[in-house]
């Protein structure tokens, strides 16, 4: 592992043991993250991109996953890590936000407590140095009358607000690492566009890396460098973020563009749509688990899976885009 | 052109907390005197954000709730629980709804061939007949009707059940469809081949659509005539490609802006909107959007906006607009800064 990569993951497989037999929900997958950089991990629903960021956490129940591969975070073994040192290591080197901020905030205490809590607990500060940082964060995230805010409850805060808020909690600690689960989904356009840009804004000003979990392409394109395309549990497409969405080489990439309404689109044709839907992940899938659903399908599709075919700093793993890279 | 269907000065507030005696101490005012038409065959997209009362609105032309004022007409008929009125029941055989919740809106114990075959049983049709229908249905919206009759709607993905959804409100062989956030919970492979199917069961069955979302891209692609709402009113109104290209009011301007481009080489300054959208028990004095808009005035929070003309059918409620009557009011007094 070279030394400027703070996340390197190989070979990344997440089985869970469920009551009608296991779901294999990330299978092989790989990627890195240098210092500063965002990644998007770009998918649909059941694609294994929540299930890949969860894992980073080491968030899974133990005794339902089984995790498989190798995960390096900023030089440590995470699959290796004791209890004690795994927790020391959340909220401190990576931190994680969530979707629903109601489910990342305990509703009994203030949201300003929790800041102040984590602080106290990952930097060793006083009680009265930890409420300052939490002001400072609140303000940061530009949540009006900060001071009046820090002692208010989560259901006190309206949706967006609250959102600002767990961004507040997860970057007390300037961790080096964020990891964004669809942080502006349930956030309306407005909302939506000033949460991205504050966190673009933080992100420079602490220098961090991100790696952000989405299903929006336009959301992919405002905040990532690079993006990782996830379709049935893998990484079937990576490269920088420009290239990849102006130029898909993998026919669901392509396909996933081409079925994403935009604006200037000839409203009197028909959307391209991809036919069918996503396999069930209950069985091994070891050959292009796109094929069913792929137009460019030929006999050699149901082979194994090739490896990535690597190239102008992307990466492919469709035997069809060689042929045309 | 005569308007299929009209509507006039619908209002419903909603009372929240009461007091000793039971009476409302406060109320949400979710839609404050909407207005507007449609014209058959053409598809209405009304876009808002989260309270702007969209839902409300379509929920109040169902009589799901019942609203407070207001007219509803579809050709002229006026429809409601008021004396004089045509029955609701005949307002629904006109008008069918699909809503967000594929799952939520079917019966969890009904098959697939029950839930479609029920509404028609309903309205008079024999069930034999209905249940030839519900088949006949299941193949226009691409199930195939041998495989999915007998399935309940837990063995049905996403799109299908919103698939089956679709055909359960044609089975009334309405002349309206309400969708409400239809194809907003489904990824977007499947959404497209949603959305193809709506065009094409709009252009078979000669419907009339009012689309619901929050999503500017889908709106822009599915609609004819695109309508704003903002704390429970119409800010803005027209047909899509003036409206899109052309957005009047400031919080159009600041929602469109506020969308992600889709390409990396349109990638665009986003303008952003400052403050948290207002609450709607104590909305503002005024136009609504005052104390978010960069524009505002004194009179802005002093008097509410008429709606006047942009150009041709386009208009919008803003002091900023020359057909304003208060325009040259709003243009001599001084910017209020931020």
């Amino acid at each position: 592992m070279s030394a400027d990569k703070l996340i390197d993951v190989r070979n990344l497989n997440v089985t869970f043991k469920g009551e009608e037999g296991p779901v294999y929900a990330v299978s092989d997958v790989s990627f890195d993250l240098a210092a500063g950089e965002t990644l998007a991990l770009l998918g649909e629903s059941g694609c294994g991109k929540s299930v890949t960021m969860k894992s980073l956490m080491r968030l899974h129940p133990a005794h339902k996953t089984r995790i498989e591969g190798q995960i390096n975070i900023d030089g440590v073994d995470l699959l290796s890590m004791r209890p004690a040192a795994l927790s020391a290591m959340r909220g401190k080197t990576v931190s994680m936000v969530f979707q629903e901020p109601m489910l990342a905030f305990d509703p009994v205490y203030t949201v300003g407590d929790q800041i102040i809590e984590s602080v106290m607990r990952h930097e060793g500060f006083s009680r009265t140095d930890a409420r300052k940082r939490a002001l400072e964060m609140l303000e940061r995230v530009r949540i009006p009358s900060a001071a009046k805010r820090l002692d208010a409850y989560p259901h006190e805060m309206s949706g967006g607000m609250r959102q600002r808020a767990m961004i507040a909690l997860a970057l007390a600690c300037k961790p080096k690492i964020l990891l964004a689960d669809e942080p502006t989904t349930a956030l309306d356009a407005t909302e939506q566009i000033q949460v991205l840009l504050l966190l673009k804004e933080l992100q420079r000003e602490l220098g961090m890396s991100m790696i952000f979990v989405t299903h929006d392409v336009g959301v992919a394109i405002e905040v990532a460098d690079r993006t990782a395309v996830m379709y049935a549990g893998r990484v079937i497409e990576e490269g920088p973020v420009d290239d990849v969405l102006s130029n898909p080489w993998h026919p669901y990439t392509q396909g996933l563009l081409g079925a994403t309404v935009h604006p200037g689109m000839d409203r009197k044709a028909a959307l391209p749509a991809i036919i069918g839907s996503p396999p069930q992940l209950t069985r091994q899938i070891t050959e292009c688990a796109f094929a069913p659903r792929c137009r460019y399908r030929t006999d050699e599709c149901m082979n194994p899976m090739p490896a990535a075919y690597q190239a102008d700093s992307r990466a492919v793993r469709c035997i069809h885009a060689l042929a045309e890279v | 052109m005569t308007a299929l269907l009209r509507v006039q000065d619908l209002k419903k507030y909603f009372p929240v907390g009461k007091d000793l005696l039971g009476r409302p101490t406060q109320v949400v005012q979710a839609v404050d005197g909407v207005s507007f038409t449609v014209e058959k065959g053409r598809t209405l997209g009304i876009v808002g954000e989260s309270g702007c009362g969209k839902s409300t609105t379509a929920r109040l032309l169902m009589h799901l709730i019942e609203p407070d004022e207001g007219r509803i007409s579809i050709r002229g008929k006026e429809f409601g629980n008021i004396s004089g009125r045509h029955p609701v029941a005949e307002l629904r055989r006109q008008m069918q709804m699909v809503f967000q919740d594929s799952y939520a809106s079917l019966n969890p114990r009904l098959t697939i061939e029950d839930s479609i075959a029920f509404g028609p049983q309903i309205h008079g049709v024999s069930e034999r007949e209905a249940r030839q229908q519900a088949r006949e249905l299941l193949e226009k919206v691409g199930l195939n009707p041998n495989i999915f009759v007998r399935r309940y709607p837990h063995e049905l993905s996403g799109g299908q059940r919103q698939r089956v959804n679709i055909a359960r409100a044609l089975a009334i062989k309405p002349e309206i469809v309400l969708l409400d956030e239809a194809v907003s919970a489904l990824d977007k492979s499947v959404q497209a081949q949603v959305l193809n199917l709506l065009s094409d069961l709009k252009k078979e069955f000669g419907l009339t659509y009012l689309f619901i979302s929050h999503d500017l891209n889908v709106v822009q692609y599915i609609s004819d005539d695109v309508m704003v709402m903002y704390l429970g009113q119409v800010v803005e109104s027209g047909p899509v490609e003036q409206l899109y290209q052309n957005p009047a009011h400031p919080y159009t301007r600041a929602l469109l802006s506020s969308v992600p481009s889709q390409t990396p080489s349109e990638r665009k300054q986003h303008k952003v909107l400052e403050g948290d959208p207002p609450n709607p028990i104590a909305p503002p004095s005024g136009c609504r959007f005052h104390p978010r808009c960069e524009h505002a005035k004194a009179i802005c929070s002093a008097e509410q906006p008429e709606t006047t003309k942009v150009s041709g059918l386009h208009q919008a409620a803003c002091f900023m607009l020359p057909a304003n009557p208060s325009h040259e009011k709003y243009i001599q007094l001084q910017e209020v800064s931020a």
